[in-house]
């Protein structure tokens, strides 16, 4: 079993023994490095019953399985209807907005009238 | 997508070039309406569009790089230097106000009384708010550091304790430049001097708020579990960002708060 300090942590964590050949002689030992056990913080009784996931569960494996779904769907609306929703509203206000824009500045270029 | 022999992203066609160019276009315009028919609808407009593009093709990257892995290491090389580059634009963009304020208070024209500060400008104490913004700046680089090493040790609850304490001490730095700017004795139109301070720290608090609100973006997918111990680099794209804001505020506060006043 080795250990080393974490120069970041100041914790021990798990080490394969180069940390203790650092000129690179072979060790005798198995180079596995040990699992750790005891460099997380001591847990009181109290706290065990809390949640293992601290503020929500990780939900990235699934979206990751949803967004790799080979169907040809291009990414901005892979993820159904609401992503379809907002880009034609996008869409709409884009073409809408051009015509507008271009109304706008034609009004803007005409000459003032005498008054 | 399912077989490719290289580790280089082909992207989708996408919408967003397109729609952003069309914000564009509105909120351009759109400004130009307003200023000669008090009509603000088309900047409305051009806003609302420019806030959908951002949010949907941001969004997009998100699921490009967290769920679809396409952000390998050589596509991740690319997004450094493009950072770097965009860093490095920006460093440009605050050397001009900084030029601007060495060229008029250097050689102080007869007009100003030739002295800096120009004669009937009241400056503010650098050693009050502006000296504690200095603090709170400086705090919040160290707690960003923090985030970031809890973020490469897996530490899940302390880098979204530092990174909240960094939000939050952007946030402080907002109000605190807020409340300066209120009861600042001068103004933007109080000749060269307005000018440069107000344009200057000004951007440079638009730059904070940039700053903040790309950190909370991290913060929000630290929660939702978007990043690894070892892939997290919309962390340190925003880490980055907010060491340069941090480093243009010290050349802020010692050139225009200390040595202009």
């Amino acid at each position: 079993m080795y250990y080393k300090v974490s120069g970041v942590t100041g914790k021990l964590t798990g080490a394969t023994p180069a940390a203790y050949a650092p000129q690179g002689l072979r060790a005798t030992v198995p180079t596995e490095p040990t699992p750790m056990i005891f460099a997380a913080p001591t847990k009181v009784v109290s706290e065990k019953t809390a949640p293992v996931d601290y503020m929500g569960v990780n939900k990235v494996p699934e979206l990751q399985k949803m967004f790799q779904k080979s169907d040809g769907i291009p990414v901005h609306l892979k993820r159904g209807v609401m992503d379809k929703l907002l880009y034609r509203t996008t869409m709409g206000l884009t073409i809408g907005g051009t015509l507008y824009c271009l109304m706008a500045l034609y009004i803007a270029a005409q000459p003032r009238k005498p008054e | 997508m399912a077989h490719q022999a290289h580790a280089f992203h082909m992207v989708d066609p996408s919408p967003w070039p397109l729609t952003g160019a069309v914000g564009a276009l509105l909120l351009t315009s759109g400004t130009a309406i307003w200023f000669h028919f008090h009509s603000i609808t088309l900047a409305t407009l051009g806003l609302i569009l420019t806030i959908l593009t951002m949010y949907q093709w941001w969004r997009d990257i998100i699921r490009e790089g967290t769920f679809q892995g396409h952000h390998t290491p050589p596509v991740q090389k690319g997004l450094r230097y493009g950072m770097i580059l965009f860093i490095t634009s920006e460093v440009f963009f605050f050397a001009g106000f900084f030029w601007a304020f060495y060229h008029s208070s250097l050689a102080p024209t007869p007009e100003l009384g030739g002295c800096w500060p120009p004669t009937g400008i009241t400056t503010l104490d650098p050693f009050e708010v502006p000296l504690l913004n200095t603090a709170v700046l400086l705090a919040s680089g160290v707690t960003v550091t923090w985030a970031h090493h809890s973020l490469m040790e897996g530490e899940r609850k302390q880098a979204i304790q530092s990174l909240t304490l960094t939000i939050l001490l952007g946030f402080y730095f907002t109000f605190l430049q807020g409340m300066e700017y209120y009861e600042a004795p001068f103004t933007i139109a109080d000749g060269v001097y307005g000018s440069t301070f107000f344009v200057a720290t000004g951007f440079h608090g638009l730059h904070v708020i940039i700053g903040s609100t790309f950190l909370a973006v991290c913060l929000l997918r630290q929660v939702l579990y978007h990043f690894t111990s070892s892939h997290h680099f919309g962390f340190e794209a925003a880490a980055w960002y907010w060491h340069f804001v941090d480093v243009v505020w010290l050349f802020l506060y010692v050139s225009i708060y200390w040595w202009g006043s």
